[in-house]
C-alpha cells in the first residue's frame, strides 16, 4: 500500500515540479512583490499607487475586454448558426473556409494589419472614399479603444466560433428539424433551440477568450498609444520606465482577480459536470 | 383520389446520384392510419421526410387536401413529426416542449398552459410538466414527443419509427396507446416502421416499400394473406421458399417437388403469373404441420425430410427440417427427436405461389 503510494507520487512528481517551478513560484513571487516595498516591508502602497494612477485604465480594460467578449460571442453564434442552419451549401463552404484564418495569426501581426486597415488613411477609409461612400474630410481614425475592440474581436471570434460551431454540429439534428417541423423559422431556431443547447461550450469559449485578451500587450500598444489604455501597457511602462515591480505586480494581482473571477465560473461549471473541461 | 387528406403523386427523390424514390404514388384518406413498411434503405423514411419537407423531391407532387405543398418549406406544411430519437429539447421542461408549437402560433400563456395541461393528462404525464425532459424515462419522453406533435392539432401526424428506442414490453403498450389516441382524435397519420408486427397492429393500411417503389398496398390482412409478390411474402414472414415443378392438367395445375414431395392439384388462378414450368412457393412455419414422412393427404403438399434442429421459443417447438439440400423452419406443438423422418404438410391455403422468373417472383 505504502509502496504503491510512493510510486504514484514519483509518477506525478515531474508534472508537479514543472507546475511548481514554472507557475506557482513566479505567481507567488509576483504576488508577494505586490504586497512589499523594495526593502521587503509589507505594504498596501503599491495598490494605492495603482489605483491612484491607473483606476481609469483598470475600468477601461474591463470594459474593452468585456465588450470584446460579448461581441465575439454574438459573432460566433451568428457564424456557427449559419454553418449549422444555412441552406446555401456554397456560402456555407466559403464561410467554413474563411472564418478560421485569424486563428493562425499572432496578436502582434493582427494589430499591425489593423493599423494599416483602420487608420485615417488606412485601407478601409481609402476604399470607402474611392467607392464614394465617404468624403476624404469625413474619414476618422479608429486607432483608439474602438481599434482595440475590433482587433480583439477579429482575432478571438474564430476561436469562439470554432468551439461553438463544433458544438452546434454535434447537436442531434432532429432537435432542429423538430422545431422547423412545428413552424419555427431559422433565426428563431438559432436563438431558442440551438444556442441554449450549446451554451456551456459558448461560456467556456468566452471565458478562455476573456482571459487571453486580458493578457495581450501588443494590441493596445500598437493600436492606441494614447491614454486611457489597458493595464498590460501600464505594467510594462512601470517596469521599463521606473523598474517599479511593486506597482506593476499590484496591477498584475488585480488582473489575476478579474480573470480569477471568470475562471471560477469555468471551474464551478466543470465540477458540476463531473470534472469535464 | 377525391377527398384524400394527403396525396402523393409519382414522387421521386434522390441523394446525389442514388435514386431513393422511383415514382411513388399513394392517397391517404382523412383519419386513416397508414404504415410505411420496409427494410433498411427501401426509401420509407425518405418518403416521410419528403412529405414533411426535409427532403426535396425531384419529380411528382405532394398535396394536402388538394393543395400542392411540394414547394413549401417544412415550417409551412402544418404537419407534426414524432422523431425516432424523440428530438426533445433538453433545455426545456416537458411542458415547454409540448407548448413550443403553440408559442410559435402566437398563443397566449394561459391558453398554452391549458392546452399543455390537457395534453399531459391525455398522455398520462400528470405532474411531470415541470420536469426537465432529461429527467424522464424513455417511455415518458416518447409521450412528451407525441404530445408536442399533437398539441398543435396538425393536419397530418408523421411518425418516424417512434417506438424503436423503447424496450419490448413498453413498446407493446405504447403501440396500442398511440393507435387508440389516433382513433379518438381522428387524425390522419403516417407511420414509418421496419417492424412488421407493429405495422399490422397499428395501421389501417400498410404500404410495403421495396427499393424505392411500392411493392403492395393493402389492409394488414390483405398483405399478410395475399402477398402480391415473393418479396412481400418473404417480408410478411413467409420465409420458407421451395421451388416446385408445375404442369398443366386439364383446367388446373399439378405441383410437386419431384421425389422430395407428393403432388398437389391447384387451380391455375392460385399462381401469380404464367404458371408453366417452375413455381416458387412461400409458406410460414406456423401454417405448416408435421406428420409422418410417408403420409399423402389429398389437397396437401407434403415435403419429406428429416428434423435437423429443434428449439423452444415458447408455446410450441420450432424445428429446422432438412428436405434434400434445403432447410425449412416449421412450428409444431409436439416434442420430436432430432433425426426423425417427417413430412411437412402444407394445405393449399398456406402456400403463396408465384411463377418462377415472373415479376412477382422477385424476392
Amino acid at each position: 500500500m505504502a509502496s504503491s503510494r510512493l510510486i504514484g507520487l514519483l509518477l506525478v512528481a515531474p508534472a508537479l515540479l514543472a507546475v511548481g517551478a514554472l507557475f506557482v513560484y513566479p505567481l507567488g513571487f509576483s504576488v508577494a512583490t505586490a504586497f512589499t516595498t523594495k526593502e521587503g516591508i509589507l505594504t498596501l502602497g503599491n495598490f494605492y499607487r495603482a489605483f491612484e494612477l491607473y483606476s481609469v485604465d483598470i475600468g477601461f480594460t474591463l470594459v474593452i475586454v468585456g465588450a470584446s467578449t460579448l461581441l465575439c460571442g454574438l459573432l460566433a453564434i451568428a457564424i456557427g448558426g449559419y454553418l449549422t442552419l444555412g441552406e446555401n451549401p456554397r456560402a456555407v463552404a466559403i464561410l467554413k473556409w474563411l472564418y478560421r484564418w485569424p486563428l493562425f495569426i499572432p496578436f502582434v501581426v493582427a494589430a499591425q494589419c489593423m493599423r494599416t486597415f483602420i487608420a485615417k488613411n488606412g485601407l478601409m477609409n481609402n476604399s470607402l472614399v474611392s467607392l464614394g461612400i465617404l468624403e476624404p474630410i469625413q474619414t476618422t481614425s479608429l486607432l483608439d479603444w474602438r481599434g482595440i475592440v475590433i482587433t480583439f474581436v477579429w482575432k478571438q471570434t474564430p476561436f469562439v466560433a470554432l468551439l461553438v460551431a463544433g458544438a452546434m454540429a454535434s447537436l442531434d439534428r432532429s432537435t432542429i428539424e423538430a422545431a422547423r417541423n412545428l413552424g419555427a423559422g431559422r433565426l428563431r431556431i438559432l436563438i431558442e433551440i440551438v444556442t441554449p443547447q450549446v451554451l456551456p461550450t459558448l461560456v467556456v469559449a468566452l471565458i478562455l477568450s476573456f482571459v487571453t485578451m486580458m493578457s495581450v500587450l501588443s494590441v493596445p500598444i500598437m493600436i492606441s498609444g494614447e491614454s486611457p489604455t489597458m493595464m498590460t501597457v501600464d505594467m510594462a511602462f512601470r517596469i521599463n520606465a521606473y523598474g517599479d515591480y511593486g506597482t506593476a505586480n499590484a496591477l498584475g494581482v488585480l488582473s489575476y482577480l478579474m480573470t480569477g473571477a471568470v475562471a471560477w465560473i469555468y471551474l464551478r461549471r466543470g465540477i458540476r459536470q463531473g470534472g469535464k473541461p | 383520389m377525391a377527398g384524400a387528406a394527403l396525396e402523393i403523386d409519382r414522387v421521386e427523390a434522390a441523394y446525389g446520384a442514388t435514386r431513393v424514390l422511383k415514382g411513388v404514388s399513394l392517397a391517404v384518406r382523412p383519419g386513416e392510419f397508414v404504415a410505411l413498411l420496409g427494410s433498411s434503405g427501401c426509401g420509407k423514411t425518405t418518403l416521410l421526410r419528403a412529405v414533411s419537407g426535409f427532403v426535396p423531391i425531384a419529380a411528382g407532387r405532394i398535396s394536402v387536401d388538394g393543395r400542392d405543398i411540394s414547394g413549401l418549406p417544412p415550417d409551412k406544411r402544418d404537419m407534426a413529426m414524432v422523431f425516432q430519437s424523440y428530438a426533445l429539447w433538453p433545455h426545456m421542461t416537458a411542458a415547454g416542449n409540448i407548448g413550443y408549437g403553440l408559442k410559435l402560433r402566437g398563443w397566449g400563456k394561459a391558453r398554452i398552459a391549458e392546452r399543455v395541461g390537457q395534453m399531459l393528462a391525455m398522455l398520462k404525464l400528470d405532474g411531470l410538466g415541470e420536469r426537465m425532459v432529461t429527467q424522464l424515462s424513455g417511455g415518458q419522453r416518447q409521450r412528451v414527443a407525441l404530445g408536442r406533435a399533437l398539441a398543435i392539432d396538425p393536419r397530418i401526424l408523421l411518425l418516424d419509427e417512434p417506438l424503436s428506442n423503447l424496450d419490448a414490453r413498453i413498446r407493446e403498450d405504447v403501440r396500442h396507446e398511440i393507435k387508440a389516441l389516433q382513433n379518438k382524435l381522428g387524425i390522419t397519420a403516417i407511420h414509418v416502421t421496419h417492424d412488421r408486427e407493429e405495422a399490422m397492429v397499428m395501421a389501417d393500411r400498410i404500404v410495403i416499400l421495396d427499393a424505392g417503389e411500392i411493392a403492395q398496398v393493402g389492409s394488414p390482412e390483405e398483405v399478410y394473406n395475399r402477398p402480391a409478390s415473393a418479396f412481400v411474402a418473404s417480408f410478411m414472414g413467409a420465409g420458407n421458399v421451395v421451388r416446385l415443378a408445375a404442369r398443366r392438367d386439364g383446367s388446373g395445375l399439378v405441383l410437386g417437388a419431384g421425389e422430395l414431395s407428393n403432388e398437389i392439384q391447384v387451380p391455375v388462378a392460385a399462381v401469380s403469373g404464367p404458371a408453366d414450368g417452375q413455381v416458387v412457393a412461400h409458406f410460414r412455419g406456423e401454417a405448416a404441420t408435421l406428420g409422418a414422412a410417408d403420409a399423402d393427404e389429398a389437397g396437401k403438399l407434403i415435403l419429406r425430410g428429416r428434423i435437423a434442429q429443434a428449439s423452444y421459443p415458447g408455446g410450441h417447438w420450432r424445428y429446422g427440417v432438412a428436405v434434400g439440400t434445403q432447410h425449412f423452419m416449421v412450428d409444431d406443438p409436439r416434442r420430436l427427436p432430432v433425426g426423425e423422418p417427417v413430412g411437412i404438410g402444407l394445405p393449399l391455403s398456406s402456400l403463396h405461389l408465384f411463377a418462377a422468373g415472373s415479376p412477382a417472383d422477385r424476392a
